[in-house]
């Protein structure tokens, strides 16, 4: 009973961990164009990214 | 070596040469070399080994880009951000494979200023936020230009993207939905198996509340878009498939919480969050499908001219943007150009061609004072129009709005599956009430376990899914082997129709010519005027220029739709195309009606006639289509010896010569009334009307755009075979939806009376209704697995391919 009562908290943490992930990678672009990112590993040298946005778009 | 490196294009006899990357290459014209010079400048040279499509043929970009500093301008397709940043929303012609959206990037990138560029190959469409102190608008463009991209920004509000928003938002909640189902169903397995193992009473407890934690977030946040939908819909008064699935998943929440609480016997938090997650998946495939369709609305847009020719006061033009012109305005339309907006012919009498409203390719006679219409295309010109309705009054406007209309509509297939989900889902809370009502009469104490029962077990889960999932699935397949189809009913019409009519010209062959007049020498001048033109007999000219040992270059091309190209070559003023146009009326052009004519201001130099091929796999095509049983025509405007050869060839039973666009029609419509149900192919703006008329148009994928964008499927690639393979795979669609819609009424059939009867124990039910549902779904994944070919019609192709 006790590790059922320390590991069901633990469960929820790893949920709210996991769907706040889910969250920020949805609004941070990662799920908007599944096409190029597949061919960055296949250039030689990836050119430097331009410099990164200072804030999340809306 | 024999194409072109940058666009894979064949050739001419006079390469133009660079040395890319160390390597010598070879190129079609100069705007390709200075395309892939700009590319390895920028350091970019590794597109070439990443793309999977060759590059769109690079322009010499003669488009004023600057035209676009004008803050006019900039106020209706910039929008400022905060600070010194602002945002534009470009369309962009030529994207072709992941590796352009990978280059425009990077290209974008380099310059000064650009924070972030983001590219959506599928909508053709680029955001870019950047500092328009640091690098103006007109440079981007003229970057884009440079890398061979035809690049044009969009009106401002497209920056609101709907599409974005809505894939994000539907992401978001199907994953708040799937998450909490799984942990919901997983302590849910722990209570049914503790209902055998005499769980005791404490721990009983803790778990369901720990369910009811779960199912909240599914049922308050991730079904919102139900709630929503059927407040939406009690407001309209309708009855739509949102009431009762808003009113069953309130239902068994709020009745599981009162048992919950009360201690009663059973709670179905589980069982809820499952019931949204299928729910919205089906939703999601659903929406999926719709915008993987293309975008006729972006279609339109390039078609309209973003320039116009105002004339001032002294007689002068100055060139604004279409945008700007106001009520009142004159303007200028020189030949071939498109008319900004819609407005009353002011001096002489000209042909304009409407085919973008009316679909007829005919050009039709104008008068002054006569009102013309924007987004058409002059043919005869200059003339000047004053401007009568800008933006969006225009009759343009007005279609684009229609169509607009038109998308936002769904599929009349998931139409009809959603109606009689919603049927089903009326008929089901009937059930649940009568149910209620006889238990309350019987023994109170059970009324709520046995509604409960019946309202989970039935869930219209399977329902929803099962139109969804097959469509979604067969369009995939469909895309896979070259077949794109635009509007997702015509699965469902491909798979009934029983006649195919053919056009003959471009469809079942392609064109070919063969030079009869004029000398050796003239073949490479016609060449070159050619090679500024898409038309396909254009090509052809190219083509049999092959041999040839040079190709001269052509400057100051212009082309004029429906007529001809005109351009100077070797110092000469020369045009190609009709007779009447290239010989400008001066000599008898009725003798040369159906050939291509190049002439200088003397007179002819070289005539060529059309010859045609028949396209590879034409026969094969038409062969699996008959053993499929369809009837097979060959409908053609050309002379009746032409076409009987060509119906001989491929088999087709019948087939009518000298057929003019309405006599096409009117045999489509004898057709269609005498019962039969008509796919029409076709590859050219002629064929629109045709195409218009029947049940089902097909369109070659290397057609004209506007042909593709009236059509119902777009073969890819020009491949005829594709045709019959998309109908078999069309029929499976339509039978594993058959099978899919059975299963969910004999399953409902099945179990819904024990429920009734509150024989049905709770785990029972929960795993009823995600089997079913996932039932469903596998069996969509069949369609287009297992092949099943007839044999007579496998027979059928392999007769032609040996």
């Amino acid at each position: 009973m006790t590790t059922m009562l320390i590991l069901i908290p633990l469960t929820f943490l790893l949920l709210l961990v996991a769907g706040a992930a889910f969250f920020w990678a949805v609004n941070h672009e990662q799920f908007d164009d599944l096409d190029s990112a597949g061919l960055l590993p296949l250039t030689d040298h990836a050119p430097e990214r331009p410099e990164p946005p200072e804030e999340p778009p809306p | 070596m024999s194409a072109c490196f940058h666009c894979h294009e064949p050739l001419p006899h006079e390469p133009v040469l660079a040395r890319i990357g160390g390597e010598p290459c070879a190129f079609c014209c100069i705007g390709c070399r200075a395309a892939a010079e700009w590319i390895e400048q920028l350091g970019l040279g590794d597109y070439y080994r990443l793309r999977s499509a060759p590059a769109r043929k690079a322009e010499q970009s003669t488009e004023a880009s600057a035209t676009w500093s004008c803050p006019e301008l900039d106020r209706h397709v910039v929008r400022p951000l905060d600070g010194a940043r602002s945002e534009v929303c470009l369309l962009i012609e030529g994207v072709r494979c992941a590796a352009c959206v990978w280059l425009i990037e990077r290209s974008l990138g380099t310059l000064p200023g650009v924070a972030q560029v983001q590219v959506n190959a599928a909508a053709a469409r680029c955001r870019v936020v950047w500092d328009p102190a640091r690098t103006p608008l007109p440079a981007l463009l003229d970057n884009l230009a440079r890398t061979g991209y035809r690049a044009l920004p969009l009106d401002a509000r497209a920056l609101d993207d709907a599409r974005r928003r809505e894939t994000r938002d539907a992401l978001k909640r199907l994953a708040v939905a799937g998450f909490g189902s799984m942990q919901a169903m997983m302590y849910g397995v722990a209570l049914y198996v503790g209902a055998f193992q005499d769980m005791d009473a404490s721990t009983r407890e803790l778990l369901r509340w720990i369910g009811f934690l779960l199912a909240t977030p599914v049922v308050l946040y991730a079904a919102r878009p139900f709630f929503a939908g059927a407040l939406r819909n009690l407001r309209a008064r309708r009855l739509g498939m949102d009431v009762p699935v808003a009113l069953a998943v309130s239902l068994i929440y709020a009745a599981s919480l009162a048992e919950a609480l009360r201690g009663g016997a059973e709670v179905y938090f589980d069982s809820v969050s499952m019931f949204v997650f299928f729910l919205l998946l089906g939703r999601f495939l659903e929406m999926r499908a719709r915008h993987r369709s293309g975008d006729l609305v972006d279609a339109l847009a390039r078609l309209t001219p973003m320039f116009a020719d105002r004339c001032r006061a002294d007689g002068a033009f100055e060139r604004i943007g279409a945008a700007e012109l106001r009520v009142g305005d004159v303007v200028h339309v020189a030949e071939g150009g498109g008319v900004p907006a819609d407005g009353v012919l002011l001096d002489r009498a000209c042909h304009v061609d409407e085919a973008l409203l009316t679909g007829e390719a005919e050009p039709v006679a104008r008068h002054p004072g006569d009102s013309l219409i924007a987004g058409s295309v002059l043919q005869d010109g200059p003339v000047r129009l004053r401007v009568e309705r800008v933006g969006a009054d225009t009759a343009l406007a007005g279609i684009v709005a229609l169509v607009h209309r038109a998308q936002a509509e769904r599929p009349r297939l998931a139409l009809a599956g959603e109606r009689a989900a919603a049927r089903f889902v009326a008929r089901v809370l009937a059930l649940t009430a009568l149910t209620a009502l006889g238990w309350s009469l019987l023994d109170p104490s059970r009324v709520l376990t046995a509604t409960l029962a019946v309202l989970v077990v039935s869930c219209p889960c399977a329902f929803a899914l099962a139109v969804p999932a097959a469509m979604t699935r067969a369009l995939a397949v469909l895309a896979h082997r070259g077949v794109l189809v635009a509007h997702a009913d015509a699965v469902e019409k491909l798979a009934e129709a029983d006649h195919v009519v053919f056009d003959k010209t471009g469809t079942l062959t392609s064109p070919h010519v063969q030079q009869v007049g004029g000398d050796a020498a003239a073949l490479p001048l016609a060449a070159a005027l050619a090679r500024a033109s898409s038309h396909p007999l254009a090509r052809a000219i190219v083509d049999i220029a092959a041999g040839e040992d040079a190709l001269p270059a052509a400057t100051d091309v212009a082309a004029h739709p429906g007529m001809g190209v005109e351009g100077t070559v070797t110092g000469r003023r020369l045009r190609l195309g009709r007779a009447d146009f290239a010989l400008r009326g001066t000599l008898d052009a009725h003798a040369l009606a159906d050939a291509v004519v190049l002439a200088d201001r003397h007179g002819v130099l070289a005539t060529f006639h059309p010859r045609e091929r028949l396209r590879d796999g034409a026969a094969a095509c038409v062969h699996a289509l008959q053993a499929q049983g369809l009837a097979v025509e060959v409908l053609s405007g050309d002379a009746a010896h032409r076409v009987g050869a060509i119906a001989q060839a491929i088999g087709a039973g019948q087939w009518h010569a000298r057929q003019t666009p309405a006599d096409k029609l009117a045999r489509l419509r004898e057709l269609r009334a005498e019962g039969a149900r008509v796919i029409a192919v076709g590859d050219g703006i002629n064929d629109a009307p045709v195409l218009a008329g029947a049940d089902i148009a097909v369109a070659m994928g290397n057609g004209t755009p506007l042909a593709q964008v009236s059509s119902d499927i777009v073969l890819t690639g020009g491949r005829l075979q594709a045709l019959p393979e998309a109908r078999r795979l069309a029929q499976q669609t339509l039978r594993i939806l058959g099978q899919n819609h059975r299963w969910s009424l004999c399953y409902n059939l099945c179990v819904v009376p024990p429920a009734a009867l509150g024989l049905m124990p709770p785990w029972l039910a929960a795993i009823g209704m995600s089997a079913s549902s996932l039932l469903v779904v596998l069996n969509a994944l069949r369609i287009g697995r297992a092949e099943s070919m007839p044999p007579a019609e496998a027979a059928a192709l392999r007769e032609v391919h040996a």
